[in-house]
C-alpha cells in the first residue's frame, strides 16, 4: 500500500479530483466579473456614443460571441496569465499584482502566522488540562475574538497606538528599512492576530482534546513519555489534517477580508487596496484577475493541504 | 418526531442571560419598526460632535445627527439583514442537503456537492463584491449575495445527517407505504434536522450581521439607511479627532449582540447534540463564522 506507485496514483487522483472544482470557480468568476461585470465597451467609448459605435466596440471586444466561446477564451488567457491592463491606470494587471501582493504579504502575513502559532500553543496547553486555568482563559479569549469584528479592532488599534499612545504610524506604508518596516507592520499584525486567534483557538482546542483522548496519545501517556514528545509526535501529527484544512479555509476568510479592511483603512498599497479601488471604479480586468486567481489559488492550496496531510498520515495513505 | 430530550434543562441553564440580551435588542428593533423611536436618525438636530446630554443621550455625530437614534435604527437594520439572510439561507441549505443526502452517489448529489465546493472555494467577500457589481441596480444585492453563499455549510451538515436518517426504519416505512421521495424528504427528513437548522440559522444570523458591518464600513454594503457598519465608517474619521461616541456606541452594540447569540448557539448545540456535551463543541463549526 505504501509503495511509491500507489503514492503516485493518490497524487494523480487528488489532482484530477480538483479539476471540476477549478472549472466551477473559473466559471463563476467569469460569469460575475466578465459576463455581468462592468461593461468595457462603455468604458472605452466617449460620452453619448451612438448605438452603432457601441455595437462596433462590442464586436471588437468579442462580446457578441456565444457564452461558451468567451469562457473558453477566458480560460486560455487565465492559464497564460494574460490578465489585460487596468482601466484606471493602464498598468498591466500582472505588474500591478506583482507590485501589490508582496506589500500585502509583508503587512499581513506576520500577523496571520503569529495568530495561528499563538492559537496552536494556547490550544495545546488548554487541551492538556481541560477545565484548567489556561483552558478557561482560552474559552474567554475565543468567544471574545469570535465576536469582535475586524472593523472594530482596526479602528480601536488605530486610536490606541496611533492617536493616544502615538507609538506607531497608522496611515500609509513608508517602508525603506527594517526599523520602518517594524513600525508599520505593528498595527496590522495586532489586528490580524485579533482576527485570527479567537477563530482558530476554539477549533484547535476541540480537535486537540479529541486527539489527546484517543488510544495512541493515551497509551503514550501511560508509557510515561515526556509531555513534549506526546504533544508533537502523537497529538499534533494526528490532528494535522483538520488543522491544515482549517488554516487553508481561514486564508480567504481572514486574510482576504483582513486585507480589504486593514489596507483600505490604514492606507497600505497592497492587493486588498487595489481590489477595493477596482470595485469602486469598476475596473473590470483587475476585479476579474483578483477574483479568479484567488479562487484558483484556494483550490490549489486546499488540494495541496489535503495531499500533504495524506502523505504524512499512514491511516489515510492506506485508504 | 423526537424533540431534543433536554428542553427543560435548556431554558433553566445557561440560555437565560443570552436570551435576555437578545430580547432587549429585539424590543429596540421592534420599536423602530413600529415607529416608536429611532425614526429621526437622519435629521440634523444639533451642531456636530456634541457630548452626551439629556436631549442627545449619546451625543451627536460629525454632522449633528443623534447617535442614540442612529444606534436604535441600526439595531433594526441588523435584525433585518440578519433575518433576511439567515432564514432563506438555512432553508436553502436544508433542502439542498436533504436532497443530496437522500440520493447519495447519484447525479443530483454529485452536482449539488460540486456547487457547494465551488461556492466555498471563492473568497466570500470577493464573491459578494463581484455579485453586488453584477446586480448593481438591485437594492438587496448584498443580501442576495450572502444568501447565495451562506447556505453551503448548512447543506453539508444536513446532507451528512440525511445519510444517517435515510437508513432508519420510519423512512423505509414511509417508502413502502407509497410516499414519493419529495414527500419523504419534506415530511420525514427535514423535520428531523430542526435542531441543526436552529443552530445554523443562529450562526448565519451572526455571520450576516458581521458581513454587513464589514461591507458597509467599506462603503460596499447598505446603499441607503443607517447601520452599525455605517456608524463605524463615520467613527473611523471622528476618532482621529478624539470623538469616541459613535465608535463606542456602534461597536458595543455589535459586540454584545454577537456575544449573546454565540453564547445561545453554544448552549443550543450542546443540548441538541449529546456527543458534543462535555467537550467544547463539535468540529461542525468548522469554517462557520465567515467574518
Amino acid at each position: 500500500m505504501t509503495t511509491p506507485g500507489s503514492r503516485r496514483t493518490l497524487v494523480a487522483r487528488r489532482l484530477l479530483g480538483a479539476l471540476p472544482l477549478l472549472l466551477g470557480v473559473t466559471l463563476v468568476s467569469f460569469t460575475l466579473t466578465v459576463h455581468f461585470g462592468p461593461d468595457q465597451a462603455w468604458e472605452l467609448l466617449g460620452r453619448n456614443p451612438t448605438p452603432e459605435q457601441v455595437e462596433q466596440v462590442q464586436r471588437q471586444l468579442g462580446q457578441d460571441r456565444p457564452f461558451l466561446m468567451r469562457y473558453g477564451e477566458f480560460l486560455q488567457r487565465l492559464t497564460r496569465l494574460e490578465l489585460g491592463h487596468s482601466q484606471a491606470s493602464g498598468e498591466s494587471v500582472t505588474g500591478l499584482l506583482a507590485r501589490t501582493v508582496p506589500v500585502s504579504l509583508l503587512a499581513l502575513a506576520p500577523g496571520f502566522v503569529l495568530g495561528i502559532a499563538l492559537a496552536l500553543a494556547l490550544a495545546l496547553a488548554a487541551a492538556w488540562r481541560p477545565g484548567g486555568r489556561i483552558d478557561r482563559l482560552c474559552r474567554g479569549l475565543s468567544s471574545l475574538g469570535m465576536s469582535l469584528s475586524v472593523v472594530i479592532t482596526v479602528i480601536a488599534l488605530q486610536a490606541i497606538f496611533g492617536v493616544w499612545l502615538d507609538w506607531f504610524p497608522v496611515r500609509g506604508w513608508a517602508v525603506d528599512n527594517a526599523a520602518s518596516y517594524l513600525a508599520h507592520v505593528a498595527v496590522p499584525t495586532m489586528a490580524m492576530v485579533a482576527a485570527n486567534l479567537g477563530y482558530n483557538l476554539r477549533f484547535f482546542r476541540a480537535v486537540l482534546v479529541a486527539t489527546i483522548n484517543e488510544p495512541p496519545a493515551r497509551t503514550a501517556l501511560a508509557y510515561g513519555l515526556p509531555k513534549s514528545r506526546i504533544l508533537t509526535r502523537y497529538v499534533l501529527r494526528a490532528a494535522l489534517l483538520p488543522i491544515l484544512t482549517r488554516v487553508v479555509f481561514s486564508v480567504p476568510l481572514i486574510l482576504i477580508s483582513g486585507s480589504l479592511v486593514i489596507e483600505s483603512h490604514l492606507g497600505i498599497p497592497g492587493a486588498g487596496r487595489i481590489t477595493f479601488d477596482a470595485v469602486t471604479s469598476g475596473d473590470q480586468p483587475v476585479l476579474m484577475a483578483v477574483v479568479s486567481l484567488s479562487a484558483v489559488l484556494f483550490v490549489v492550496a486546499l488540494t495541496a493541504a489535503d495531499l500533504l496531510a495524506r502523505l504524512v498520515d499512514p491511516r489515510i495513505r492506506a485508504a | 418526531m423526537k424533540a431534543p430530550a433536554t428542553t427543560h434543562k435548556l431554558t433553566a441553564g445557561g440560555l437565560r442571560a443570552p436570551l435576555a440580551v437578545i430580547a432587549v435588542y429585539l424590543v429596540a428593533a421592534a420599536g423602530v419598526w413600529l415607529g416608536w423611536w429611532g425614526t429621526d436618525w437622519s435629521g440634523i438636530q444639533a451642531s456636530g460632535r456634541q457630548p452626551p446630554s439629556p436631549e442627545h443621550w449619546l451625543g451627536t455625530n460629525l454632522l449633528g445627527q443623534d447617535i442614540f437614534s442612529r444606534l436604535l435604527a441600526g439595531t433594526a437594520t441588523a435584525f433585518e439583514v440578519g433575518l433576511l439572510v439567515s432564514v432563506p439561507a438555512t432553508l436553502l441549505g436544508a433542502l439542498v442537503g436533504a436532497f443530496a443526502g437522500y440520493f447519495p452517489q447519484r447525479w443530483p448529489d454529485a452536482v449539488l456537492m460540486w456547487l457547494t465546493g465551488t461556492l466555498d472555494a471563492i473568497p466570500f467577500y470577493l464573491f459578494v463584491i463581484a455579485l453586488s457589481y453584477a446586480m448593481r441596480d438591485h437594492p438587496a444585492a448584498m443580501q442576495l449575495a450572502m444568501i447565495m453563499t451562506f447556505w453551503t455549510l448548512t447543506a453539508r451538515i444536513v446532507r451528512a445527517e440525511t445519510l444517517r436518517i435515510r437508513q432508519l426504519g420510519f423512512v423505509a416505512a414511509a417508502r413502502v407505504s407509497g410516499l414519493g421521495s419529495w414527500q419523504i424528504i419534506r415530511r420525514h427528513v427535514v423535520p428531523h434536522t430542526v435542531h441543526i437548522l436552529l443552530v445554523q440559522a443562529a450562526i448565519l444570523f451572526v455571520a450576516a450581521i458581521k458581513a454587513e458591518v464589514l461591507l458597509s464600513f467599506l462603503g460596499l454594503g447598505l446603499q441607503d439607511g443607517v447601520s452599525w457598519g455605517i456608524m463605524l465608517a463615520e467613527a473611523s474619521q471622528e476618532i482621529l479627532a478624539g470623538h469616541y461616541g459613535n465608535f463606542v456606541a456602534a461597536s458595543a452594540a455589535l459586540l454584545l449582540l454577537v456575544l449573546a447569540i454565540n453564547r445561545m448557539t453554544d448552549e443550543l448545540q450542546r443540548s441538541a447534540d449529546p456527543r458534543s456535551r462535555g467537550s467544547a463543541d463539535p468540529a461542525a463549526r468548522h469554517e462557520a463564522t465567515r467574518a
